[in-house]
C-alpha cells in the first residue's frame, strides 16, 4: 500500500515538473505574449464594464448617426447610443457565455469520451455513429436549429434576459460535446492497454477509480489543449448566433449583436456602428487563438 | 478498394437515417406547435385546426415518425408547410443549393491556388520572417468568423472603395459577369477564412516531405528544385490538404450562414433559418440531408483520392 502511494506521488511530482517545463517554454513564445495581452484588455474590459465607459452603453445619451468625433471617438449609432462605450461593455456577455460554454462542453465530452473508449462495447458503437452524425453538420447550423426550434415555443421562448444567455452557454456547450468526445475517446483508446491500467484492473480498483484516477492524469495534455481551442471557436459561435439573432439577446451591447442591428445603417454608408464591434470580434478571437496555438505548439512538443 | 467504398456508403445511410430521426424528434419534442405558427398568432383556432389535419399533425407519433422515413427513402418529402404549393425539393432545395454551389465553388477557386502556394512558400522558408507571416496570416483569418470578415470587407471594398457589392441579391436574369460581381464579396469572405486552413495544412505537409529521405536522394540525382516539388513535395503534402480542404466542402455549404446573412444571398442555409423559425419540417429534413449528404460525399471522396495519391493509404482502406 504504501509503496502505491509511493509511486502515486512520484506520478503527481513528475507531472508537476512537467507542468512547470510547460509554462517556461510558453512565458517564451512571443506569440503567446502577445495572444495574453489582447486577450487580457478584453478581459478587464469586461470585468469593469460599464464603470469605466464614457456614457450609458445601453440608452441613448445623444443624438443618433453621429460620425466619430472627439467625445465620441466611435461614434453614435441609429437610435444615438455611444458606439465607444458599446464596444468596451460588449465584450462582458460574451466573455461570460463563451468560456463557460467551452469548459462544460469540455467536461461533458471528456465524460462522454471517457466511456466511450474506456467501456467499448455497444454503447460506444451507438455513440459513435451519433457523434459522426452529428459532425456532418456545421456546429451553427445545429446551434441555430435547436435555438430557433426553442424560440418558436411558449415554454422557452417566454424566458427572460438572462436565463437566455444560461440556455446559450447549454447549446454550445453541446455542440462541441461530440467533437471533444471524439478527441477524448481516442487519447483513452491509446491509454487503456498500457501497463498501469492493467495492473490497476488486477488490483481490483473500480472501473470508475481507473478512469478518473489513472487515466484522467494521463490525458489532461489533450483535454487543456482542447479546451483552450474550444474557447476560440466558443466566441467565435456565439458571436455568430448572436449576430443571427438566436444568441445574447438586446439590449445587450454584445459586438455580434450590434453587427447585425448596424448592418442596415451600414447600407446607408454609415460605417462606424458596424466596423469598430468587427474589429473588436477580431483582436479578441485572434488573441485567444495566439494563445491556443502556443499551447498547442508546447503540448505537442 | 470497392469494398471500402461500399462500406463507407452504407455507413454514411445510417449517419442519414439517424440525422432524419434527430431533426424530427428536435421539432417534435421540443415544446411549440407548427401549426400555429404557420398560420399566425391571430388565426381562429378553427383554421388552425383544420391545419393541424392536413399536415397530418395530429396522427399518431410513429405514423408521422415513418411518413418522414418514408420520405427519406423515397427522397420525396412532399410539399412546404409553409407554402403548400411550393415542392420541397424543386421549388426551394435545389435552387438555393445551387446558389450555394455557385458561392462555395468560386470561394474555393479563389483561396485554394492561393493557399497551397502559401504553404509551399511558408515551408521552404521555414522559421524565416515570410513563413511566420505567413502562418500568423493564416491563424488570424481562420479565426475571425465569417460574418465579421464580411461586414469589414463590405465596409472597405463596398462603401469606400465601391468596388464591391456589399449586398448579394442578384437581379433576375444577370449575365454570368454581373453574377460574380455580385458574388465576389460573400466568396471573397469566405476564401479569406479557409485560406488559414488550407495554408496551414500544406505547411505542415510539405515541410515533412522536405525533410524526408526521398526528397534529399531526388534533390541529390541531380533534379531541379522544380521538378522536386512537383514531383514528390507537392504530391506528398497534397494528400492532408485534399482532406482539409473536402471538409470545408461540406461546410462551405452549411458553414457559412454568417456570410449569407451579412450580405443577404439566399443560400442553403438561409433555407434552413426560414425552415426552422416557421418550424417547416419537410423543408428542414430536405436541407439538413442535403448538407449532411455533400459533407459525407466530400469526406469520402477525399479518402479515395488520397488513396489514389499515395500507394501506401491504399492498404489501410483494403484491411478497413
Amino acid at each position: 500500500m504504501t509503496a502505491a502511494v509511493d509511486t502515486l506521488s512520484a506520478a503527481t511530482r513528475e507531472r508537476r515538473t512537467a507542468r512547470r517545463e510547460n509554462w517556461h517554454l510558453l512565458r517564451r513564445r512571443p506569440s503567446f505574449i502577445i495572444g495574453s495581452l489582447m486577450s487580457l484588455f478584453w478581459i478587464v474590459c469586461a470585468v469593469l464594464g460599464d464603470r469605466i465607459t464614457p456614457y450609458n452603453p445601453i440608452s441613448y445619451t445623444t443624438k443618433p448617426k453621429l460620425s466619430p468625433r472627439s467625445g465620441h471617438w466611435f461614434g453614435t449609432d441609429k437610435i444615438g447610443r455611444d458606439v465607444f462605450s458599446r464596444v468596451i461593455a460588449g465584450a462582458r456577455d460574451v466573455l461570460l457565455v463563451a468560456p463557460a460554454a467551452a469548459v462544460l462542453g469540455v467536461v461533458f465530452g471528456t465524460v462522454l469520451g471517457m466511456i466511450m473508449g474506456y467501456r467499448r462495447g455497444w454503447i460506444d458503437l451507438l455513440l459513435s455513429r451519433v457523434v459522426e452524425a452529428l459532425l456532418a453538420l456545421p456546429v451553427i447550423l445545429i446551434g441555430l436549429l435547436i435555438l430557433t426550434l426553442a424560440d418558436s415555443s411558449p415554454f422557452l421562448g417566454a424566458i427572460t434576459f438572462h436565463s437566455r444567455k444560461v440556455l446559450v452557454i447549454y447549446v454550445v456547450a453541446l455542440l462541441f460535446t461530440p467533437i471533444v468526445a471524439r478527441t477524448v475517446r481516442s487519447a483513452v483508446i491509446g491509454e487503456r492497454e498500457l501497463d498501469y491500467v492493467t495492473s490497476a484492473k488486477l488490483r481490483g480498483e473500480s472501473g470508475a477509480f481507473i478512469m478518473t484516477r489513472e487515466i484522467l492524469p494521463n490525458i489532461m495534455g489533450p483535454i487543456v489543449v482542447e479546451l483552450t481551442v474550444r474557447i476560440g471557436y466558443a466566441i467565435f459561435t456565439v458571436s455568430t448566433l448572436s449576430f443571427l439573432g438566436v444568441g445574447i439577446q438586446r439590449p445587450s451591447p454584445d459586438w455580434g449583436l450590434a453587427i447585425s442591428e448596424g448592418r442596415d445603417l451600414l447600407r446607408a454608408g454609415f460605417w462606424w456602428p458596424t466596423t469598430f464591434p468587427a474589429l473588436a470580434i477580431a483582436t479578441l478571437v485572434i488573441g485567444v487563438n495566439l494563445m491556443a496555438d502556443a499551447i498547442q505548439s508546447v503540448y505537442d512538443r | 478498394m470497392l469494398r471500402y467504398i461500399a462500406k463507407r456508403l452504407l455507413l454514411s445511410l445510417v449517419t442519414l437515417w439517424l440525422l432524419t430521426t434527430i431533426v424530427f424528434l428536435m421539432v417534435k419534442l421540443l415544446p411549440g406547435d407548427p401549426a400555429r405558427s404557420l398560420s399566425g398568432n391571430t388565426a381562429p383556432e378553427s383554421a388552425v385546426e383544420a391545419l393541424r389535419i392536413k399536415l397530418g399533425l395530429k396522427d399518431s407519433f410513429f405514423a408521422q415518425y415513418w411518413r418522414v422515413l418514408k420520405g427519406l427513402v423515397t427522397l420525396n418529402f412532399g410539399h412546404s408547410w409553409k407554402n403548400q404549393r411550393t415542392e420541397v425539393w424543386s421549388g426551394l432545395v435545389a435552387p438555393a443549393l445551387f446558389r450555394s454551389s455557385k458561392l462555395a465553388g468560386l470561394a474555393m477557386f479563389i483561396t485554394a491556388p492561393l493557399a497551397i502556394m502559401a504553404g509551399v512558400i511558408a515551408a521552404r522558408k521555414r522559421d524565416t520572417l515570410i513563413d511566420r507571416g505567413i502562418v500568423m496570416v493564416g491563424l488570424a483569418t481562420s479565426s475571425i468568423p465569417e460574418f465579421v470578415t464580411g461586414a469589414l470587407l463590405a465596409v472597405a471594398f463596398g462603401l469606400n472603395l465601391h468596388w464591391l457589392k456589399p449586398i448579394a441579391t442578384i437581379p433576375r436574369g444577370a449575365s454570368v459577369i454581373t453574377q460574380l460581381h455580385y458574388l465576389l464579396l460573400p466568396a471573397l469572405a469566405m476564401a479569406i477564412v479557409y485560406f488559414g486552413y488550407i495554408a496551414r495544412m500544406m505547411r505542415s505537409g510539405a515541410a515533412k516531405a522536405l525533410e524526408s529521405d526521398y526528397v534529399r536522394t531526388a534533390t541529390m540525382k541531380g533534379l531541379t528544385d522544380g521538378q522536386v516539388m512537383r514531383k514528390h513535395v507537392l504530391r506528398n503534402a497534397l494528400a492532408p490538404t485534399i482532406t482539409v480542404m473536402s471538409v470545408q466542402i461540406g461546410y462551405l455549404f452549411g458553414g457559412i450562414i454568417g456570410v449569407e446573412a451579412v450580405t443577404n444571398y439566399q443560400g442553403l442555409s438561409t433555407v434552413i433559418l426560414n425552415a426552422a423559425t416557421n418550424k417547416d419540417l419537410p423543408v428542414l429534413q430536405y436541407a439538413v440531408i442535403v448538407i449532411a449528404t455533400i459533407y459525407m460525399a466530400a469526406t469520402l471522396l477525399a479518402d479515395v483520392s488520397i488513396a489514389w495519391l499515395n500507394p501506401r493509404a491504399r492498404l489501410d482502406l483494403d484491411s478497413a
